[in-house]
């Protein structure tokens, strides 16, 4: 089922983000980070993402301890299965990229 | 110093009045509180915040959008107005402001949510001019009266200004439609 699903940039990096538990803005300033700056998470483009992401079970939300209403998330089993079908159709298209461009 | 600016921006004028609440802020006048028609400002740092204008899903007060707007609020988003669902939030520009990272998705779901709106309104007229008109008709077996005199009026004024309204709305609703088939072409090359 997973075979034929193409991830966003920021599905794809919130994804990665979330190896390790984090709330909203541990995740814009991480995803920044690992991309060098490029990729600027808005606010409204995470909501959407982490929303759908909770939907379809690729990540979850973890009670937070504190009384603060912050939540964290972190990816879940099917969400790893998710990054790594991504990574193979990644793989092949950088493959077949160089193949032409050289 | 403290300004207050009335002004009246019909709902598919949403960029318009972005536009200016942002002119506003690069001239110095922070939007501080704004409510249908009516904007209070500060004076402020010119360009210290960015402005942006969004049409909510679900009512103000419903869960859904109550934890949208705590998400918000921890990357430092706030909420300055509110008219009905639609919500004037603003963000520190060095923070980045509001660049959607997805600009064409970010337009058509706004557009669409714009467009259900104004669906609804352009509906509502078309009801009452209906129930306006059935009413006059039913007044022609009525004999004259301060009453009937009276709902007369009422009836062929609100026909008629219901009408204005619906036709005004017309060209905003055929030029979203272009606007929406445009971004749908977009989206299929670019991510």
């Amino acid at each position: 089922m997973n075979e034929n699903i193409v991830l966003t940039e920021a599905v794809f990096y919130t994804l990665l983000a979330l190896h390790v538990p984090l709330h909203g803005y541990g995740i814009m300033q991480e995803t920044e980070k690992m991309s060098n700056g490029r990729l600027k998470l808005s606010a409204g483009t995470l909501y959407g993402v982490l929303s759908t992401m909770l939907e379809k079970g690729w990540i979850k939300a973890l009670l937070s301890e504190e009384e603060s209403r912050r939540k964290d998330y972190q990816i879940t089993e099917l969400g790893k299965s998710i990054v790594k079908g991504e990574l193979a159709r990644l793989e092949e298209l950088v493959a077949n990229g160089q193949k032409f461009i050289k | 110093m403290k300004k207050t600016i009335f002004r009246l921006y019909y709902v598919w004028q949403w960029e318009k009045e972005e536009k200016w609440l942002n002119e506003m802020s690069a001239e110095g006048w922070q939007l501080a509180h704004a409510t249908i028609g009516k904007y209070n400002f500060v004076s402020g740092k010119a360009g210290e915040y960015t402005y942006r204008l969004e049409l909510l899903d679900k009512k103000l007060k419903s869960v859904e959008s109550t934890s949208y707007l705590n998400f918000l609020k921890e990357t430092g988003i706030e909420m300055v107005g509110k008219c009905k669902s639609w919500i004037y939030l603003r963000s520190k520009t060095a923070d980045g402001g509001f660049e959607p990272n997805n600009k064409t998705l970010y337009d058509l779901t706004h557009l669409l949510k714009v467009q259900e709106l104004t669906n609804k309104i352009r509906n509502t007229l078309i009801t009452m001019i209906a129930m306006a008109i059935c009413t006059l008709l039913i007044l022609e077996n009525f004999g004259q009266s301060h009453v009937t005199e009276f709902l007369r009026g009422f009836c062929t004024g609100l026909s008629f200004s219901a009408s204005i309204f619906s036709v005004i709305i017309i060209p905003f609703t055929n030029k979203s439609n272009e606007k929406i088939k445009k971004l749908i072409k977009e989206l299929y090359t670019f991510e």
